[in-house]
């Protein structure tokens, strides 16, 4: 499905970009503001997602009629309590990628502005497709978007998955030897939907296995944790 | 009975989903599906036997993703499940279809938004073609990426023993596939490699599809086949939403635009082709009437020869020891920037020359054309007096090239002719023979039409031949310059030919040359000219082009001048900036020009180690001190050292016009380790490094450690920088360090990365760990000095 952002979370580029809560200098802020221009008008958001039902065998979930392991702990505490498993693909398109090379053999400021955008930007889309998700099965609770590789849900599964969504047809999502996403600036993940409210589980930072080295550590867009979506039934 | 006499119908049938059938007999999402030719061979057999009995007149075997990257780990090979998948289709077709062998996208993304090279995709078919050989015909679909296609094609066409090849792509409602490309692109790209058949599959529903259809039907002579999917999935419950009768009545309408071959893709079923193939029984076929343009194109931007187009000529060594010395340090981003600039100067074309005897110009044009197809998209002219370089160039260039040049020798006709035929390139024939340059218009046209000819004969298309009738020095042959502008009006006039001509030349050793050129321009534009090389970034150049185009009624309602000129206001200088800025001014507030003009400016007064040491350092690092204490943020500190970068771009240029050695601090390597390609962290570290005057040896990205120790001994380096991004890719940093080590190499190390912390670091055996990028710098001074 396509997605069309009207802007971009400006506050969580600086965010990524080191500002904390400082606001940038004048000429920063134009240049990010020019930025997104630039890269609203390039991008081709696109997302996908299939929902399965879920199946427990001794606690351990697993997607009925999906071929994608759900191996370690980490998922099944995040899916316990869900009815449902829904894998998502996002994306904002080879051009960005194109935008980025272009910008990193011109301008390094540039570069890494429209890089703090892009990754601003994956995570509205991801919202956008939640949001969907959401409208298609309003009943349902939906837990936080746990990717591969969180915890110890090994990224390994990542070709699976895209497979499963059939992403490289669907989106043009792929995954390289060593299970990294491209285009870069793409997600995948696994929402838990469920007919009860789910336990507030700390997300982010807290359940993150990459928490004691990573330099975004309290900066990155999984640093809060959100409230389930929860809309009434209608 | 053979493709070619299925052609003579009114239509030909392909077959419809395999997966969706799969599926519907109990194929689970995520399976392999092309393991069932070897486990399940008679549930294949059986999707297949009912699209026979639909009236499929060609149905594909069951090996759309039958590639060894896929395969992998499934514990079957390539050279099993292909052989199976061709015995259960033949079973299936007992004679009364023909077999296609269905290839489909490798699975990965190619160079350069992926890490598959070209030449790993080549082979990945080439293995499947070859196990599939005894199909009658090789099916390349839901593409889309063309670089991916032609490597594909390449392999069928090199692989295949001749039999048909028709490639398919899938495109969005926009009218562009997932990674940018046009149909036109497609079009011009697939006929010229020679394909039998081209078209569209996948994605979306056949209405949707339809003015996408319009537009390829539009790009090609050759035959269309067209296989949309019955709309789209529902994510809940896998159903599409276009029924078979539905799906048969959008399709009447695109066989009404001249598409012989139709079929359908997910989601659709036998039932579908029978309705598809009973409610087009009554319709007789119209063939197209298509005249495709003189054109050439990127992957993304088509060309179209309809007025003059500007050929940037910067990219070539001779008589620039800038570009020169670039080349042999192998330094591709000196030539990504000479690129971008003629783009944003005004080229639609870019010429590509890396020619110098004292480097291997081969792997040199490779790794150019393939940089620089990753960041601008105009189409490129690919330059060389070697064969061999250009047929290298020719196969990693992902679109229609020009190739630069041909001409009337019959060593180059016999030579140059078969690889523009092969490669589906148009091609520029230069007006001189084994007797030199005719002196007369009469003796070039001569040339031009023996060209002509030879190209015709080969099948190359009228449209593809662009003549360059020659420019000679009007200082040394004064009346040289109207003969050429003769030959060149009569090839345009009595061949229709495309004319080229370098532009420059004309004015050599002559005063003024700027205004010999620019009336010359002028003259050849008058004269028929449609393609100057030129230099786009002299305005007086590309005024001419542009006022020309306005006054021949080519520029309708003078859209492009105005464009150029209407808002030719003066750039505002920022408020702040005094009449004697200092270099330490620019660099703190990041004016890149003004910092460059400084330095040109410094560079008469002082020594340049004196502006290094004593104004750039300094800044630098007080810039550096700010960003530390949280002043200064990131984007800040970048923009500092683009301007430093400036400055120093001027002060090498000085350097080398005085013939002096460059500033170099010691050399420095940098590489983003194996299997990361993440790489803008590195890039960072980078352009700072370079502003401090180390020698930085970019080994780019997802770099094997055996080439990191083999670059570290090379280069005798004190230190190596690497950089991870991800946590999976840690481990290939610390192989790299394990291997330098176990070699010996007497460097040290210094990584980093978001994932990374000094304990981990440490952990690793790396020397050093960098927090940031001005961290990096400081472990520099300290190691090298």
């Amino acid at each position: 499905m396509e997605v069309t952002l009207t802007h971009i979370d400006r506050s969580q580029a600086l965010r990524y970009l080191g500002y904390g809560t400082h606001a940038p200098d004048d000429a920063t802020a134009r240049r990010l503001e020019a930025c997104e221009a630039r890269l609203l008008s390039l991008m081709r958001p696109q997302y996908i997602y299939r929902v399965f039902p879920l199946e427990y065998v001794q606690g351990q979930p697993s997607l009925t009629g999906c071929r994608l392991p759900l191996e370690g702990k980490d998922i099944a505490a995040h899916l316990s309590g869900c009815s449902h498993g829904a894998l998502l693909a996002a994306t904002l398109s080879a051009s960005v990628d194109q935008c980025l090379r272009q910008a990193q053999a011109t301008d390094m400021t540039d570069a890494l502005l429209y890089d703090a955008l892009a990754s601003a930007a994956i995570e509205q889309v991801c919202d956008a497709a939640a949001e969907a998700l959401h409208r298609a099965m309003p009943a349902l609770y939906q837990t936080w978007r746990f990717s591969p590789g969180y915890g110890d849900f090994p990224l390994a599964v990542q070709p699976v998955l895209l497979d499963v969504l059939d992403a490289p047809k669907r989106i043009g999502l792929c995954a390289t030897d060593s299970c990294l996403l491209t285009p870069a600036k793409s997600v995948t993940a696994l929402i838990g939907l469920s007919e009860t409210e789910p336990p507030k589980r700390l997300r982010g930072c807290a359940t993150c296995s990459m928490r004691d080295r990573c330099a975004y550590r309290g900066s990155c867009a999984y640093g809060t944790p959100p409230e389930p979506i929860k809309e009434d039934a209608t | 009975m053979t493709f070619a006499e299925l052609l003579q119908k009114d239509f030909v049938f392909f077959d419809g989903g395999m997966g969706t059938m799969l599926q519907a007999n109990g194929m689970q999402a995520g399976e392999r599906p092309e393991l069932l030719n070897l486990h399940n061979p008679a549930l294949v057999e059986k999707v297949q036997r009912a699209y026979v009995e639909a009236g499929s007149d060609i149905i594909c075997s069951n090996t759309f993703g039958a590639n060894r990257v896929k395969l992998a780990g499934s514990g079957a090979t390539v050279q099993q499940v292909i052989p199976a998948a061709i015995g259960c289709a033949r079973r299936a077709a007992e004679g009364k279809a023909l077999v296609a062998l269905d290839l489909g996208p490798t699975g990965q993304m190619l160079e350069p938004t992926g890490s598959l090279t070209f030449e790993e995709a080549y082979d990945l078919y080439a293995e499947q073609v070859e196990a599939g050989k005894d199909a009658d015909l090789f099916l390349i679909e839901t593409m889309t990426d063309l670089y991916e296609v032609r490597a594909a094609v390449l392999a069928a066409k090199e692989h295949g023993g001749g039999k048909p090849v028709i490639a398919l792509m899938t495109f969005e409602h926009t009218g562009r596939t997932f990674t940018g490309c046009s149909v036109s692109a497609m079009a011009l790209t697939l006929e010229g490699l020679g394909v039998d058949a081209m078209g569209i599959n996948c994605s979306i529903g056949p209405d949707e599809l339809y003015p996408v259809v319009e537009e390829l039907a539009r790009w090609t002579t050759l035959p269309l086949l067209i296989k949309p999917n019955a709309g789209l999935p529902d994510p809940v419950t896998n159903q599409y939403n276009v029924s078979p009768a539905e799906f048969a009545k959008s399709m009447t309408r695109i066989a009404g635009l001249g598409v012989k071959i139709l079929g359908g893709c997910c989601g659709t079923t036998p039932e579908y082709i029978r309705a598809l193939r009973e409610a087009v029984s009554g319709m007789a076929f119209t063939p197209r009437q298509v005249q495709v343009p003189a054109a050439v194109c990127s992957y993304s931007r088509t060309v179209v020869i309809d007025r003059p187009r500007v050929i940037g000529e910067r990219i070539n060594p001779t008589g620039k020891k800038l570009f020169k010395e670039a080349l042999l340090r192998g330094d591709i981003d000196y030539i990504l920037g000479q690129a971008i600039t003629q783009v944003h100067g005004g080229a639609e074309i870019l010429d590509v020359n890396v020619g110098l005897p004292a480097i291997d110009e081969r792997d040199m044009m490779v790794r150019t054309v393939k940089a620089l197809q990753g960041v601008v998209d105009v189409p490129l002219q690919l330059d060389s007096t070697m064969p061999q370089v250009l047929e290298a160039a020719l196969r990693v260039y992902n679109g229609k090239p020009i190739v630069n040049s041909v001409n009337g020798e019959e060593k180059s006709l016999s030579t140059v002719l078969p690889l523009v035929k092969k490669y589906g390139a148009a091609v520029v024939g230069l007006t001189l023979d084994e007797q030199g340059i005719p002196k007369t218009a009469e003796g070039r046209f001569r040339i031009a039409k023996r060209i002509l000819d030879r190209a015709l004969a080969l099948g190359i298309r009228r449209e593809d031949v662009y003549i360059d009738c020659l420019t000679l020095t009007v200082s040394a042959e004064q009346d040289g310059a109207v003969q050429t502008l003769e030959a060149l009006r009569r090839v345009k006039e009595e061949l229709g030919l495309k004319t080229m001509l370098g532009v420059s030349n004309i004015s050599f050793g002559l005063p003024n040359r700027e205004l010999v050129n620019h009336s010359f321009l002028l003259m050849a534009l008058q004269n028929g000219l449609d393609l100057p090389i030129m230099n786009p970034n002299v305005a007086s150049m590309m005024d001419a082009v542009r006022s020309y185009c306005l006054l021949a009624n080519i520029d309708r309602n003078a859209t492009d001048f105005i464009a150029a000129y209407g808002n030719a206001a003066p750039k505002a200088q920022p408020a702040a900036a005094p009449g004697d800025m200092t270099l330490d001014f620019a660099i703190e507030n990041g004016l890149k020009q003004e910092g460059a003009r400084i330095t040109r400016q410094l560079l008469e007064q002082m020594d340049s180690m004196e502006i290094v040491n004593g104004q750039l350092i300094p800044a630098l690092d007080k810039a550096g001190a700010a960003f530390e204490q949280g002043k200064l943020f990131l984007p800040q500190l970048i923009q500092a050292a683009g301007v430093a970068q400036a400055a120093f771009g001027e002060i090498r240029s000085y350097l080398t016009a005085h013939n002096a050695a460059p500033v170099n601090r010691g050399k420095v390597i940098l590489a983003t380790v194996k299997g990361d390609i993440h790489d803008i962290g590195k890039n960072i570290v980078k352009v700072l490094m370079e502003n401090y005057g180390y020698q930085v040896i970019d080994l780019g990205r997802d770099v094997p450690p055996e080439t990191i120790v083999a670059a570290a001994l090379e280069h005798q380096v004190k230190l190596v920088g690497l950089s991870a991004l991800m946590t999976t890719t840690l481990g290939a940093m610390e192989e790299t360090i394990r291997q330098l080590h176990v070699n010996n190499v007497p460097c040290k190390v210094v990584v980093g990365g978001a994932v990374l912390t000094a304990d981990y670091a440490a952990q690793i055996g790396a020397d050093y760990y960098a927090r940031d990028a001005k961290e990096s710098v400081d472990i520099a001074k300290q190691v090298v000095g």
